[in-house]
Formats: structure tokens, sequence, C-alpha cells
């Protein structure tokens, strides 16, 4: 169970790929850590900061906004709509994640 | 020799000619390149959003989503053409035009309505000419198709069918599984295919499946819009680069038939000459 595959795919590069400590992702509802072993779960991503926590120490970070993850057995797959290594100036339209719209949904179900 | 200068410009006019297409072949390779980089780089992110999506597709939410709506009977759909803006290379062009035809021809057949919308001016112009309706044309998507354009190509059409104006959208490109081999292929866009692998029980849904869904089902929309308009790209480049350096094979043998025969005739003249030379030495003794 030491083992976390990643991959970090935006629309044209991916942007990392290789076995990983841990993960730290900007969730659509906050940060959320995934270690090896984590339960199957795929989750809405928000905007912000992305962390690789390197199997041999050190880290890499990324900015990602927009997209999904996918949890599954040792396999990371995380999707982002944007993703470089600085902040853009301005997003792209289609990594617009619209918080309101999703928040509205959540709630009105419950 | 009459015959001599002539083949001599006609030399000329065939070496520039072979000018031109080795200087497109060169080009189109160079952006064949790119083109081909730029499917490449999109084909992971593809795969996993279509992974993703199918293991979150449920035939119940169907019914949720007006973009997996599925009508009973389909009235009118939507048709895409994607062509390219230029010419000269090879069949590229004519052979998407045919498919669309041949796509519009089987919907006609089964009682179904079309819109059409066509990319690129090379498909404008012929279905104008035919005096075939057309509901949009683009010419500005490039050779350097972005995501955005992607999105504002299919906006009119997803629109549409959300709207319940047409019941299905296809869209018409080509399939780029290699330089030389781009055949053309017609799509169903819209409804979304699930191919649902489903066994999402004991995943954790953060939102619930239907949010999620909610925002990736466009992109995957968008996505499959902006592959299509990628491989598209790197296809006419690799029609152009084939039909440019059969162009210029061509252009090497016409040149070679050509110097054979001036240099025929100009031997001929000169033995000509000889001959005359010779003849009037020989009258004199």
């Amino acid at each position: 169970m030491s083992e976390l595959q990643v991959r970090v795919v935006s629309p044209d590069s991916v942007l990392y790929e290789g076995p990983v400590a841990s993960v730290v992702a900007p969730a659509w509802d906050g940060r959320v850590g995934i270690l090896p072993g984590h339960a199957p779960m795929i989750a809405l991503l928000g905007s912000g900061e992305l962390t690789i926590d390197l199997p041999g120490g050190g880290s890499e970070k990324f900015f990602v906004a927009g997209g999904v993850l996918k949890v599954e057995g040792p396999d990371l797959m995380i999707l982002v709509e944007y993703g470089g290594a600085e902040v853009p100036e301005e997003l792209p339209a289609s990594a617009d994640i619209d918080m309101a719209s999703i928040m509205d949904a959540v709630e009105s179900a419950d | 020799m009459a015959g001599s200068s002539d083949v001599k410009r006609r030399i000329k006019s065939v070496e520039n000619t072979r000018q031109i297409t080795r200087t497109m072949e060169l080009v189109a390779t160079s952006k064949l390149k790119r083109a081909t980089d730029r499917v490449r780089a999109v084909a992971p992110y593809s795969s996993a959003l279509a992974s993703i999506v199918g293991s979150l597709y449920a035939p119940e939410l169907s019914e949720k989503f007006p973009l997996l709506r599925r009508p009973e009977k389909v009235e009118r759909a939507g048709v895409l053409l994607l062509t390219a803006n230029r010419g000269l290379a090879g069949g590229f062009n004519s052979n998407l035009i045919k498919e669309a035809r041949n796509l519009l021809e089987r919907l006609a057949g089964e009682g179904i309505e079309t819109d059409l919308h066509i990319v690129g001016k090379k498909g404008i112009a012929y279905f104008r000419f035919r005096g075939h309706a057309i509901a949009s044309t683009r010419i500005d998507i490039g050779d350097k198709p972005s995501m955005e354009e992607a999105e504002s190509v299919i906006a009119g059409l997803r629109g549409e069918f959300s709207a319940g104006q047409i019941d299905a959208v296809y869209i018409v490109s080509s399939e780029f599984k290699s330089a030389m081999s781009t055949p053309p292929r017609s799509m169903e866009l819209l409804p979304i295919q699930g191919g649902g692998s489903g066994g999402l029980d004991n995943f954790i849904l953060s939102p619930r499946a239907e949010i999620i869904l909610r925002k990736l089902l466009p992109a995957y929309l968008r996505n499959s819009t902006y592959r299509a308009l990628v491989e598209n790209v790197a296809a006419e480049q690799g029609a152009r680069r084939s039909a440019m350096k059969s162009a210029t094979d061509n252009a090497g043998d016409v040149l070679e038939y050509l110097t054979r025969t001036y240099n025929r005739a100009r031997q001929g003249k000169i033995t000509q000459e000889i001959a005359e030379i010779v003849g009037g030495a020989a009258a004199l003794e």
C-alpha cells in the first residue's frame, strides 16, 4: 500500500506522471490530501495549488483550475482544465469553475 | 529548330512549379510535426475524461441531463462538417465532403431533417455551389485550434440540443491515424455516449455524481470537439504533404523527359548543321 501513481493531465500536456508519496489537491470544497491506500474517490476540483510530495523528499507545485480527480487503487488521475507552474493573469473560460452554481446544486438537494 | 525554345520555356516553368511544390511540402512537413504533437498532447486528457465520464454515467441519469437526452424519435439533427480553408491537399477536402454527403443522405433516408454547419472555406464553397442550405459557417479556425475556439464552434449546437430543437449532433472530420492515413469519419457527438462501466458503489463522490457530471459533460463535449479540430488540422497537413510530395516527384519526372527532348532536339540540330557543312564541302569538290 505504499505506492501511489499519479498522472496530472491538462488538455494540452501531461504535467506530471510517476510515483509519489502524497498529494494535496484543491477540491471544490477545500483542500484534499491523498496518501497511498486512499479509498476510491471522484472529486470535482476548484482552483489553487496542487502539491505533489515526491517519494525521495522534495515536492512539485502547480497551479491548477477546474477539472476532476479520481483515485482508484494505487492510481490517482488528476484532470485539470488549466495547469501550470504560475498563476496565470487570466484563466481560460473553460477553467472557470463557477462555484456558486455548484453550491446551489449541493444545497438544493439537501 | 522552333521547338527548342518552347521546350526551354517549359523546362523553366516546370522547374518553378517544382520549387513551389517542394516549398509547400516542407512547410506542410513542419506544420504536420507541430500538429501531431498537439494530437498526442490531447490524447491522455481525452481518454481520462472519457473514462471518468463513463464511470459516472448511469442510464437513469439521462433524464436529468439535457446533454444525455435520448429522444425516442430523432426528427432533426445537426451536422458539423470540418474542412480546411485551403486546398492543394490531395483528396483531403473532397473526402470529407463526400463523407458529409453520405451522412446527409443517410439521415434524409431515415426521414431526419438536417442542419448543416460548416467549418472551413472548402466545405462552404462546395455546399454553396450546390445550393445546399447552410445553417452556419466558420472560416476563422487556423492551424492551431484552441479550446476557446472549440467551445465557440460547439456552443450553438449544444444550446439547440439542450433546448430540444435538434435531437442529435454529428461531426464529420478526419481521423488522424498517421500522416499517411487520415480517413474521414462521422461521429455522433450528442447525445453523449455513456458506455457506462458503472461500478461506483464504493466510490466516495464529492459532490454527488449529478453535480460532477453537470461540470464534466460540457467539458467532455468541448474536448471532443477540440480533439476533432486538432486531428483535422494534422490530417490536413499530412494530406498536403503527401500531395505536394507526389507533385514534386511528378515535376521531376516531367523535367527529366523535357530535358531529354530538349537535348535530342539540340543534338539533332548540330547533326544537321554538320551534315549541311559536309554536304556543302562535297558539292565544291
